[in-house]
């Protein structure tokens, strides 16, 4: 047992309760007329903080508590019940999760720090066709695809500063993460099978101390926050900053439940429900929704006005369409000797060779290979949910000689794919949760077929005695709901993600992907926060708003 | 007729369930005790839910109905690995056996002893993680590259076929 880690916080249970303060940071009126961002993760906590650091005043909305990294538990189910996004929500449509998982169809955090809170930290750029996907791709039947108002040239520089942000590995001075034992069957696959471009990053937790938080103790619990605070989150960096400037208002538990305009059309305010459902209205100046791509088109369709008839900056008809989720799959290959998969750093292992456009192998766009691990617990519930008997508990025995990983890749989006209102559903406020309704378009299953296929060959080269083929979990990833668009009928939000339809209103998630690409989003989020924060900073000055 | 307003799935029921979660989750290395937490988590769940107790009750009483059907001699607890194996194949769908695994595949490995069991060595950051325990120590296969590849060869982002040379097609 070592001391160095261990926590030597003394105060009592009830003191380290999340959602233990109202708010936290500057008291900001409700009638003052501020920026109101809704969410606290990859978007809303840069923009808090980005915004704050400029004097502007801000007011965070945070559905979750604050859980503190001493409140992060290392078990996979005590975990989940403690900071999964698990209000009332629906799948539906023919793919499995709708089957598997009816209620839970994304596996993202309500607390503060959002999905930064447990994601694994992978931190690849989109690639310069990626932002082009109409150009490169052409018109493919049953997808709805458009190149973005975005190139890749102009993302650069905030990529640039996302990474320092995040403190990727192996980019601006940072060092790899050392090849723990997942990485080592992989890496080794990887060079067998003739890949090239595998490295053990770029991904966003420390090798080294930086930027205050130290360095990996590789506890393998990312998914369930890193109590070390090695891993990079909103939580731990952005949020803590914007609260120190004396600019922010942070009011975790407090559900936006609607947005409303002015006579002219212009967002002036955020209603919200508090922890024990009182309404409140907060004023704004501008409002950001960043709730991830589930509730921030859910936010905007109950936001219905007379202005808006059909979801508040919903013209085009693409709030809530465009659903995208990653293309995925992972496989768990076994052998004869111990691999013990699950310590270390979650996802610290890439593949980029099978990440680029090449239509030779039956699809368009492209995938990462990342290593991946779950503990029994998890692997139980989601290598192939709802599977017993001799098969399944072969696959649970080998569990110490198991190594996984994860293929993430581009789905197309496809107006189908969409997020509604569900009528008949309630959250525990009365309103209408959201559907979900998905389906595979055929690109995406030659794209997993292929990428199984790479997987096992990788797994088979260095041994492997037999592989699973893992289906998608409840999606991680979600993107493209209210996407950014040259044209006002072709998406929601323009080049800077501001509404088409609402001046004042920005759209500051993963929901204003144009295009889902084949890398882990969040890094990609975080850019497009840094600049949006510039944008609005710049128009507040000017006197637009 | 099984009377479920009796005690008889707590103490029959138990039984005939530890026996299910065997021959559906069959791991030769577990002792009893996960299967028998198991059991408990699901008569618990049923001792919440009228209808989850009404469902097991008859689900429970349908095996042994079954196995007696089968020409077995014995009851459902009393069959052997393959023989209960074959007859829980043919109520995959029932819906007692849906509710049995749903709570069993969480609880059965959610517990600490099926844990070590597996070698799964859990909570980690009270002992400073794996840093020192062993995260790096896999030694039947060289130790790859970390770093980036910097060798001559180069990622072709676009297919040469696959760059737009004419206009992009037009819906």
């Amino acid at each position: 047992m070592t001391t160095d880690h261990v926590d030597p916080d003394q105060r009592s249970d009830a003191e380290r309760l999340p959602s233990r303060q109202d708010h936290y940071g500057a008291s900001i009126g409700h009638d003052e007329e501020v920026v109101v961002i809704v969410g606290s993760g990859a978007g809303g906590g840069t923009l808090a903080y980005e915004l704050t650091a400029k004097g502007i005043a801000c007011v965070v909305l945070e559905a979750g508590p604050y859980l503190m990294p001493e409140d992060y538990e290392n078990d996979e189910w005590a975990s989940f019940q403690q900071m999964a996004w698990l209000d009332a929500r629906t799948a539906s449509g023919p793919y499995r999760v709708a089957r598997d998982f009816p209620n839970l169809p994304a596996w993202v955090v309500k607390a503060v720090g959002g999905s930064t809170t447990h994601w694994s930290g992978a931190t690849p750029r989109f690639r310069a066709y990626e932002l082009k996907t109409r150009t490169y791709y052409g018109d493919i039947d049953g997808a709805n695809i458009l190149d973005w108002p975005i190139t890749l040239e102009e993302l650069a520089p905030y990529y640039d500063r996302a990474e320092r942000a995040i403190g990727s590995t192996h980019r601006h001075g940072r060092p790899p993460l050392p090849a723990n034992n997942n990485y080592k069957v992989f890496a080794n696959g990887a060079e067998q099978v003739g890949y090239r471009f595998y490295a053990t990053g770029p991904y966003g937790t420390n090798a080294e101390p930086y930027d205050g938080r130290p360095a990996s103790i590789q506890d393998g619990f990312n998914f369930q926050g890193d109590k070390s605070t090695a891993k990079w989150s909103t939580a731990v960096r952005e949020v803590p900053r914007a609260l120190r400037t004396g600019r922010c208002d942070l009011r975790p538990g407090s559900q936006a439940v609607q947005i409303t305009h002015d006579a002219r059309g212009r967002a002036n305010a955020v209603l919200y429900v508090d922890k024990d459902g009182s309404l409140h209205r907060q004023a704004a100046a501008v409002v950001c929704v960043a709730g991830n791509s589930i509730e921030t088109p859910r936010l905007l369709l109950m936001s219905a006005s007379a202005l808006h008839p059909d979801g508040l900056a919903n013209s085009s008809g693409q709030v809530g369409r465009n659903y995208m989720r990653h293309l995925t799959g992972s496989v768990y290959a076994r052998f004869d000797k111990p691999v013990h998969m699950y310590r270390g750093e979650t996802m610290a292992g890439i593949i980029a060779d099978e990440a680029r456009q090449d239509t030779s192998r039956g699809f368009v766009g492209g995938y990462y290979l990342e290593t991946l691990s779950l503990g029994p617990a998890f692997l139980a519930a989601f290598v192939d949910p709802g599977e017993w008997g001799p098969g399944f508990t072969e696959v649970m025995d080998a569990y110490e000689n198991t190594a996984g990983l994860w293929i993430v890749g581009e789905d197309l989006p496809q107006e189908t794919n969409r997020v509604t209102l569900n009528a008949s559903v309630k959250d525990q406020w009365g309103l209408p949760a959201a559907d979900v309704w998905f389906q595979d378009h055929p690109n995406d299953v030659a794209m997993r077929a292929h990428g199984f296929s790479r997987a096992d060959m990788l797994y088979e080269a260095v041994g492997a005695l037999g592989v699973h083929h893992t289906p998608p979990y409840p999606a991680t990833h979600n993107l493209g709901t209210c996407r950014l668009s040259e044209r006002a009928e072709d998406g929601v939000a323009d080049r800077w993600g501001q509404a088409h339809d609402v001046p004042g209103l920005f759209i500051s998630d993963g929901s204003q992907m144009t295009s889902g690409a084949a890398a882990n989003p969040t890094l990609t989020i975080v850019a497009l926060a840094i600049r949006q924060a510039e944008y609005i900073a710049d128009r507040l000055a000017k006197g637009a708003g | 007729m099984p009377d479920p307003t009796t005690s008889s799935v707590e103490t029959d029921g138990r039984r005939t369930l530890v026996r299910l979660l065997r021959a559906a989750y069959p791991h030769p290395r577990f002792p009893d005790g996960p299967y028998e937490r198991t059991a408990d988590a699901i008569l618990a769940q049923a001792a919440d839910s009228l209808w989850h107790r009404l469902v097991l009750t008859e689900g429970l009483a349908t095996l042994d109905a079954r196995a007696a059907a089968a020409g077995e001699q014995a009851d459902f607890a009393d069959l052997d690995d393959e023989a209960a194996l074959a007859l829980l194949r043919g109520v995959e769908d029932a819906e007692f056996f849906v509710l049995i695994r749903g709570v069993a595949v969480v609880s059965l490995y959610d517990d600490a002893e099926v844990h070590r069991l597996l070698g799964y060595e859990g909570p980690s950051f009270e002992q400073g993680g794996y840093l020192h325990r062993g995260f790096d120590d896999l030694d039947w296969l060289p130790t790859p590259r970390i770093e980036e590849y910097d060798g001559p060869d180069q990622l072709v982002e676009v297919a040469p076929d696959d760059e737009p040379t004419t206009a992009p097609t037009q819906a």
